[in-house]
């Protein structure tokens, strides 16, 4: 019986769930027939089972609304607001009562009749009239309804089958390893490698298997919306998309109250009511979209408003009045700092404090909800013309991006998050100095405090400042901190484990790790360490100084990634090209024609560099390139360092696939041609210009792309703000085109010629683009 | 109650586990050390796709003087839902129990008591049943 009773309730709840969207949506289209067929269905099945349990009073709601709801389907009733209120009433009361019978308690008596009562048809209600029924419309596409056949499942028993997987692909490497010691027999090799497979599938299968569609969580906001803006006097529609995309249930209970935060920010502040909506030209019923897709291994979540948007001069001086920011500081920030100032602790932008929201959560408390899961949420908006915040998250909980390092005899995992860059002491960028008991770093012209993770962790031997490794960690805070190491090992995807009590009381690991080889490592937990020396402010919002754009842009320093390629040469590219660096196992190349590509998270992409060479390892390293639009992987031997290019870069004659050769530690070494790469192999193309030449260096990839090959062409490169006239100008796509400043050169990103502008050049044309350089400066001089 | 146990020594004095807390006994290879860990964390190790928390068993009762395992292999316990490796001096044998556990007599002595359900019987003589979520938690948990 307590089987039968347990099934009875996981049953309900789980039709409930299914049945909340289904209400709001028929009460916004009465006239739909499935809907109302399903929560008809819903109380009917109540109803039908509580008959089974004795449970009177349950009974009574579920025939209560039965016997309304079939009126209604008989086309003797019409749905008014007020049935359907009384119909989510005694779903509220059904949902009440199914928890107290789960928790074996007993509900108040009482107030059942009212609700019963409240289904009954009013006279100011137009219940009577006839019904005009769907058939105007003309008949509805079938819906296509997710029944396909399942079962429940303990999710015990799935964490078990988990683990075995886990368990069978630790053997399964470790016999590979063996298998390849003992020089293969052929004869085993074939079904070994089908095992192998065959195992990769019954992996996916099983981590998918811990996997929900988001519309378990959707399921629950059209009522949440429903509900709210009728509370606060606002019509609200909600638009879901993306409820098919699937995430680790643990991450979707996690992601469930930030998500429910936002939601309620956009509707309580975000849209305006419908009389100052229409003052505004717009519609009266306000739109709140939540969509989700999955792009790599992370999933987004977008949450937008068609509402007021946010108004950056008021944020910022509710800023300066809770003394989150000074004057000063505020005259100086870019919109898009103002704009992070939503994060900031205490700050909200409403007026009033409303009973829905501004109690004091704010964004930062849903800010760092979602970055302790491993997450992180950005905000863009336009006054007057509504706000989208993005939720990024990662697929599950249990499996980060980190990197090892090794400290001593220790290996520990860094989550890969936090991380912003990698320095060798030996590569001289970076300056040591010690303070006190303190150790600080110059890096890029900004002094860094730097822990010697030796000392944190209390082994005996020190790290050697002058061989270390720094490993540079931005906290959610914005501060950045370095961590010194004896030597980074590697990139690896973390599968977390819990930790015991007594080693989590230590403060310093956020969970272990086992690695590839079967090997527990721990992880550190950074924001844990941070606090514990003293490293992180908790005040201090993200207001990270102006990098990467603007005039400065011109003149600070290029970084560039030294590598060995695999032919066995020194090359180096530009940082701000790289995106990953990646570790692919030779099965994930495949040659295609004359090229080479290869498979990275789901998706394939050109691989550059192995050409010619000859791989006889297992894996490979290769680098991510993206420039904005596309991605190419470069392989390469091995990474030997990071640093600062030098000013000079001596134009090569005769190798077109480098940009020149740069003196780096005295050595000579290939600058590759990033903008060639992507000409050739990226399927877009760019430009460029010379004697003096404008360019929106606002654009990442001007500064990165574009800049490099105009500065070779010769030209000098003015800001957007610099005041001189340019003898050329180059914009990108739909860009405003400055007022007198010698020959535009438009540029377009796609390879096709877009109708409206048939003089504009495909970014990555380089002959058309020089061309366009020559015949420009020949007609200003 | 299970009746079987696993026999144990653990600073040269017999001590009893009941079966039923063993999950099973792993041979350990390497122990990875954890820095800054208490003392009676010996480290990590793994069994298959888990990682254990090797417990010092000697010096989780808190006593003095070095380690005398000699035997490498240990039994796995789980309490709270993390799974532990327990070193202890050496796993002698599966013995059935010979009546119920006896009351913790008053001369066992501050830290054997602490992680001590009671004494048994068995046929190898008399040994200290140990409760292992007890002997986990460590010296500091209990003495506190």
């Amino acid at each position: 019986m307590d089987d039968l009773l347990a099934d009875f309730v996981a049953e309900t709840r789980e039709m409930l769930q299914a049945i909340e969207g289904e209400i709001v949506a028929w009460e916004a289209d009465p006239a739909d027939r499935e809907r109302l067929d399903a929560i008809f269905r819903f109380v009917h099945t109540v109803k039908g089972n509580c008959g089974f349990f004795d449970f009177p009073r349950l009974e009574r709601l579920s025939h209560g609304a039965e016997s309304a709801l079939s009126e209604v389907r008989a086309g003797r009733r019409h749905a008014s607001t007020g049935l359907v209120t009384a119909v989510l009433a005694i779903i509220d009361r059904i949902t009440d009562m199914i928890d107290a019978i789960d928790a074996g308690e007993s509900l108040p008596e009482g107030g059942d009749e009212m609700l019963i009562a409240a289904l009954e048809p009013r006279r100011d209600e137009p219940d009577s009239e006839t019904i005009q029924a769907g058939e105007q419309a003309g008949p509805r596409a079938a819906r296509t309804n997710g029944n396909t056949r399942s079962i429940r499942l303990p999710v015990e028993l799935l964490d078990r089958v988990m683990s075995g997987v886990s368990d069978m692909v630790l053997a399964r490497n470790e016999l590979a390893r063996r298998l390849r010691e003992q020089g293969a027999d052929p004869a085993l090799q074939g079904p070994f490698e089908r095992l192998s497979a065959i195992l990769d599938e019954v992996r996916e299968g099983a981590t998918r298997m811990r996997m929900q569609r988001l519309e378990h969580l959707f399921g629950a906001l059209p009522r949440m919306v429903r509900d709210l803006s009728s509370e606060l006097g606002k019509q609200v529609m909600i638009d879901l998309e993306g409820g098919d995309v699937e995430l680790d249930r643990e991450m979707i209970e996690s992601v469930r109250d930030p998500l429910m935060h936002i939601l309620r920010n956009a509707i309580d502040h975000g849209i305006e009511p419908p009389a100052q909506r229409l003052a505004a030209g717009k519609r009266e019923i306000g739109i709140v979209t939540v969509s989700a897709r999955r792009t790599g291994n992370r999933i987004v979540i977008g949450v937008s408003d068609d509402g007021r948007g946010i108004a950056l001069d008021r944020l910022a001086e509710k800023a300066v009045a809770a003394g989150v920011a000074s004057a000063a500081e505020v005259a100086a920030m870019t919109a898009e700092q103002k704009l992070d100032l939503i994060f900031a602790p205490g700050l909200s932008t409403a007026d009033t404090v409303s009973q829905v929201s501004g109690r004091g959560v704010g964004m930062d408390v849903v800010r760092a909800n979602v970055e302790r899961f491993g997450g992180s949420v950005s905000v863009s908006s336009k006054e007057g013309r509504g706000t989208i915040v993005f939720l990024h998250l990662p697929l599950t909980l249990s499996i980060v991006e980190g990197l090892t390092v090794k400290v001593g005899s220790h290996t520990l995992g860094l989550p890969r998050s936090y991380i912003v860059e990698i320095a060798r002491s030996v590569s001289r960028s970076v300056e040591v100095d010690r303070l006190g008991d303190g150790i600080f770093l110059t890096f890029r012209g900004e002094r860094v405090p730097c822990l010697d993770l030796a000392e944190v962790l209390g082994l005996d031997q020190e790290v050697d400042l002058d061989r270390a490794t720094f490993v540079f960690l931005r906290l959610v805070s914005g501060d950045l901190f370095a961590l010194a190491v004896d030597r980074v090992l590697d990139n690896e995807d973390f599968v977390l484990k819990p930790l015991p009590p007594a080693l989590e009381a230590i403060g310093l690991y956020g969970g272990t790790v086992l690695l590839d080889d079967g090997k527990p490592i721990l992880k550190i937990d950074i924001p844990g360490l941070a606090e514990a020396h003293g490293l992180a402010s908790q005040t201090r919002v993200r207001t990270v100084s102006a990098d990467g754009g603007t005039q400065e842009a011109v003149a600070s320093p290029q970084h560039a990634v030294v590598f060995t390629s695999l032919t066995g040469r020194r090359r180096a590219l530009r940082m701000a090209v790289i995106r990953h660096i990646h570790m692919l196992p030779v099965s994930a190349i495949e040659h295609a024609g004359d090229g080479m590509l290869a498979t990275v998270d789901g998706t394939i992409l050109p691989l550059l560099g192995a050409e010619g060479a000859n791989i006889a390892t297992e894996t490979i390293t290769a680098l991510r390139l993206d420039d904005g639009e596309s991605t190419l992987l470069y392989a390469v031997g091995g990474v030997v360092d990071s640093l600062e290019l030098p000013d000079t870069i001596v134009p090569v004659e005769g190798d077109d696939t480098l940009e020149g050769t740069a003196l780096i530690d005295g050595a000579m070494v290939g600058v590759v041609d990033a903008h060639r790469l992507f000409a050739r192999h990226g399927r877009r193309a760019a430009p460029a210009q010379q004697p003096t030449c404008r360019l929106p260096t606002t654009d990442p990839w001007v500064v990165s792309f574009l800049e490099p090959l105009i500065r070779s062409a010769g030209y000098e490169i003015l800001g957007e703000d610099d005041r001189r006239a340019a003898d050329i100008s180059v914009t990108l796509d739909a860009a405003r085109e400055p007022d007198g400043d010698g020959t535009v050169v438009r540029l377009r990103s796609r390879p096709e010629g877009s109708d409206g502008d048939p003089h504009s050049i495909y970014r990555y044309d380089r002959e058309a683009l020089l061309t366009a350089l020559a015949s420009a400066r020949s007609g200003t001089r | 109650m299970s009746d079987l146990l696993l026999l144990t020594r653990i600073a040269g004095r017999p001590a009893a586990f009941r079966a039923g807390d063993i999950g099973s006994i792993v041979e350990l290879t390497e122990i990875t050390p954890v820095p800054r860990a208490p003392d009676f964390i010996a480290g990590l190790a793994a069994l298959r796709s888990r990682a254990l928390t090797v417990i010092d068993s000697r010096k989780a009762l808190g006593l003095l003087g070095p380690s005398e395992t000699t035997d490498m292999r240990a039994p796995v316990v789980e309490v709270a839902g993390h799974s532990y490796a327990l070193l202890v001096d050496r796993v002698d044998d599966v013995v059935p129990a010979a009546g119920e556990p006896a009351p913790t007599p008053a001369t066992l002595g501050a830290c054997w008591a602490q992680v001590a359900h009671g004494m048994i019987e068995t046929a190898s003589g008399p040994a200290v049943l140990v409760d292992v979520a007890a002997l986990v938690a460590g010296p500091g948990e209990t003495a506190a």
